[in-house]
């Protein structure tokens, strides 16, 4: 363990053009996807969480069924549909950090709407009546509800930001652990590993926790600031 | 939500500036630039011990190696773009889209002369041993290899994790790139999965280490003949699978004349052995080592009696290494994950 | 105005079965009975949050119509920004603020404020927009004296300046009569014009603790 935090720190003052690529591709494709999730899922948690519209039950039993998709299956659907022989080949897709982003979208948007939906749920009835009351319509009420949503939109965007970082079954599959185009840290860690080389992928590892560290850090100030 | 994006990329910005501050130079992440050693390299070259100092002795030790049927041969095969390709479904799918001409300039890259030499020469510096040699049939092109155009520029390459991460293709791949303008992906796998993904339509040529599997590929009508080579299989550098085990060696193999008596001897005695177990071609040709009565082969059921002592561990080869040594066993592997693992310390805790 | 006919059904239990009724414009119609007796289930079924048996009609839909929930709910934002939400009248705003002693929280956070201070915002909202019909769930309930009196003043001004018909469910008698120019009396969901069953009820409820007019009754 000594030695890896050494060879952490080691290699990050090193500034290798390889491992900067690797972050540069982690930070890319885990902060486009998270946001995305984000964009597609409040809105959706929201609807789920404040409306009672007929099929609501299926639909939120079928998204908390998504939310413990396991990344390999959702990284082999994309395999399949999008490889040469797939009915998406032509598109040229696989192997690109736009599809490990979209991976991980289908993967990480049902925990957003989940968590949104279960918040939502018990601050709707207020929040709905209390607009009704002052004659509001539904865009009102909803653009309300996200407002009093703000705290929970934070902790589910570093709940999306954590699986996306995190995650290795999917982008593996789709990216293919290619150096200098869609390798990241997490399926560089495995490689490493692979290799024998264990104190390389727990170095990695330490940068990719700081890494998550610091984005926890600004976003949890940055939540405290906007929610209060 | 533009604020969020505003602090957090500016925070991945800090760290990457404080990376990119205070630079210094370390050998494991860049494989080497300079040029290949040529035979006579000079002895201090070997590998410096002050960059592991609390490196634990590994256990595990090179008992068995340059046994003839240990040979480990790697093979080109360029993808047949009218290859019979199917869907998950087993339908047939037609015009797979396939750099066939980024391919053979590949190919004729490293079989040139330039590009053996490359080969071959290759290793001295990481490890203080060549890691692969010559075959002295290897097919030796001498074609032209045109420039890449827009439509030729992506190759993709679905190779081995042996020829990866030996860093042979990190070496030779950025001088074909910078001489011809091409850009190459790299896909590497096990030798099964790679051969798989080209089949799917998701490589353009391969580079891989299994007769058997390639044979099939070849058969089933994937590989395409190149018009200057007489064969499909492009067969051209090889090396030495080697068997590692405990340094005190408990069941002897150190003493057996050839390495199939090795492996007898470690099934007759039940000594534990770690196998890939993942269709990889380390995992083939640990498959053709066994005596023929035990009947082990990739299946599950094959080795169902042997569990006592036989561990299928489908994993990687630096995940095999770490349970041979924490459990003392036996592990066929390639040389240059071997020369890893031992240079890192082994084990960590 | 007119308040159709309409029942509530919760399973098998009937809580409401209102027979329909007139409202004036600029007066205000006090309802009153005790806990559980339909008042609530009354008021939110005009005001649209909850629907009666069958999706009837209760009010024409010509009607505009304010409601202040018998819980009041602060949004996430500083009381004047709550006000503000239901109209750009900052003058109005300041003003009804004022009367009712917010004018020091108005920069506040809503979710801060008390119980008191809460429905006090909560009816000041209300109360800077026009509504044809207001509908208010025991307003004063969690005020304190001199915010009840406000409130009262308030209310009773709005009706008249807007010609507002105000439907106000409380469980205080003496405002009930200080104000209200009519009374609707719920008992065990039905209305019940029988003067000894009121005469009944008001001795239970003959003094009311706390009432700002102490017991007018």
């Amino acid at each position: 363990m000594k030695t890896a935090f050494a060879k952490a720190i080691e290699l990050i003052l090193s500034g290798s053009p390889e491992l900067l690529n690797i972050l540069a591709t982690t930070a890319r494709m885990s902060l486009s996807s998270s946001l995305i999730a984000l964009l597609l899922g409040v809105p959706i948690g929201i609807l789920y969480g404040a409306v009672r519209f007929p099929g609501r039950t299926p639909l939120v039993v079928i998204n908390r069924t998504l939310t413990g998709m396991p990344p390999v299956v959702c990284g082999l659907l994309f395999y399949l549909l999008f490889s040469g022989v797939g009915p998406f080949g032509k598109m040229k897709l696989l192997f690109t950090v736009k599809l490990m982003i979209i991976a991980q979208v289908v993967l990480i948007t049902p925990i957003v709407i989940g968590s949104m939906e279960t918040f939502v749920s018990g601050i709707a009835a207020p929040v709905r009546e209390t607009a009704k009351g002052l004659g509001f319509n539904g865009v009102r009420t909803f653009f309300l509800l996200a407002n009093e949503s703000v705290y929970q939109i934070f902790s589910s965007y570093l709940m999306a930001f954590a699986r996306a970082i995190a995650e290795v079954g999917a982008v593996s599959m789709v990216g293919g652990a290619i150096a200098w185009k869609t390798n990241v840290m997490t399926t560089a860690i495995m490689q490493y590993t692979n290799m024998g080389n264990f104190s390389l992928g727990i170095a990695l590892g330490i940068i990719l926790l700081t890494i998550s560290l610091l984005v926890n850090i600004a976003v949890t100030l940055l939540q405290g600031r906007l929610s209060s | 939500m533009k604020r969020v994006l505003s602090v957090v990329l500016a925070t991945v910005l800090a760290l990457s500036l404080a990376a990119c501050s205070n630079a210094q130079t370390q050998a494991t992440t860049t494989p080497a630039t300079t040029a290949a050693p040529t035979t006579t390299a000079a002895p201090e070259t070997t590998k410096a011990p002050e960059t592991e100092p609390a490196a634990p002795k590994v256990d595990l030790q090179i008992l068995y190696e340059q046994d003839n049927s240990m040979i480990n041969t790697y093979t080109l095969m360029c993808v047949n773009p009218d290859a019979p390709f199917v869907d998950a479904d087993g339908k047939e799918v037609k015009d797979v889209a396939l750099n066939t001409i980024g391919a053979e300039a590949l190919i004729n890259f490293l079989l040139s002369e330039e590009g053996e030499k490359l080969a071959a020469g290759y290793g001295y510096e990481e490890y203080g041993e060549y890691l692969f040699y010559l075959l002295d049939d290897a097919p030796v092109s001498r074609a032209e290899i045109p420039a890449a155009t827009e439509e030729t520029k992506q190759i993709r390459l679905s190779t081995t994790t042996s020829v990866k991460d030996s860093g042979l293709l990190g070496y030779i791949i950025p001088i074909f790139e910078e001489k011809y303008g091409y850009s190459i992906e790299v896909y590497s796998a096990g030798t099964g999965k790679s051969i798989a993904n080209a089949k799917m339509g998701n490589a353009d040529l391969i580079l891989v280490h299994a007769k058997s599997q390639e044979e099939d590929f070849v058969s089933a009508g994937f590989a395409k003949k190149l018009d200057n080579m007489e064969k499909e299989r492009m067969s051209f550098m090889y090396n030495f699978f080697v068997l590692c085990g405990p340094f005190l060696d408990p069941v002897g193999v150190k003493e057996c004349a050839t390495v199939k008596d090795a492996f007898k001897k470690i099934a007759d005695e039940k000594a534990v052995f770690i196998s890939r177990g993942d269709g990889s071609g380390t995992h083939t040709k640990e498959l053709s080592l066994w005596p023929e009565e035990l009947g082990i082969k990739a299946e599950p059921e094959s080795f169902a009696k042997y569990t006592d002592w036989y561990t299928s561990a489908n994993a990687g080869m630096g995940v095999c290494l770490t349970m041979a040594e924490e459990m003392g066993g036996y592990i066929l592997s390639d040389k240059a994950t071997y020369l890893t693992f031992r240079a890192n310390g082994g084990i960590m805790q | 105005m007119r308040i159709n006919a309409f029942t509530k059904t919760y399973g098998s239990r009937r809580v409401l079965d209102f027979p329909g009724c007139e409202l004036e414009r600029g007066k205000i119609c006090a309802v009153i009975g005790a806990n559980g007796s339909g008042k609530s289930t009354f008021a939110s079924i005009l005001a649209g949050t909850v629907t009666a048996d069958g999706k009837v009609e209760t009010l024409s839909s010509k009607i505009s119509c304010g409601f202040m929930p018998q819980k009041s709910y602060a949004f996430r934002m500083s009381v004047l920004r709550n006000i503000l939400l239901n109209g750009n009248d900052l003058k109005k705003a300041e003003r009804v603020l004022n009367e009712l002693s917010l004018m020091e929280l108005k920069n506040a956070g809503g979710k801060t404020l008390s119980g008191g201070e809460t429905a006090k915002m909560a009816l000041a909202r209300l109360l800077v927009r026009h509504y044809d019909l207001l509908i208010l769930d025991e307003p004063c309930a969690s005020m304190d004296m001199k915010g009840t009196i406000a409130a009262e003043r308030l209310i009773t001004e709005y009706a008249q300046k807007e010609n507002a018909a105000v439907i106000l469910v409380t469980h205080s008698l003496a405002q009930a009569k200080r104000m209200a120019s009519c009374i609707l009396f719920f008992d065990d969901g039905k209305l019940n014009d029988d003067p000894e069953r009121m005469e009944e009820f008001l001795r239970f409820y003959g003094s009311d603790k706390g009432d700002p007019g102490n017991g007018g009754i």
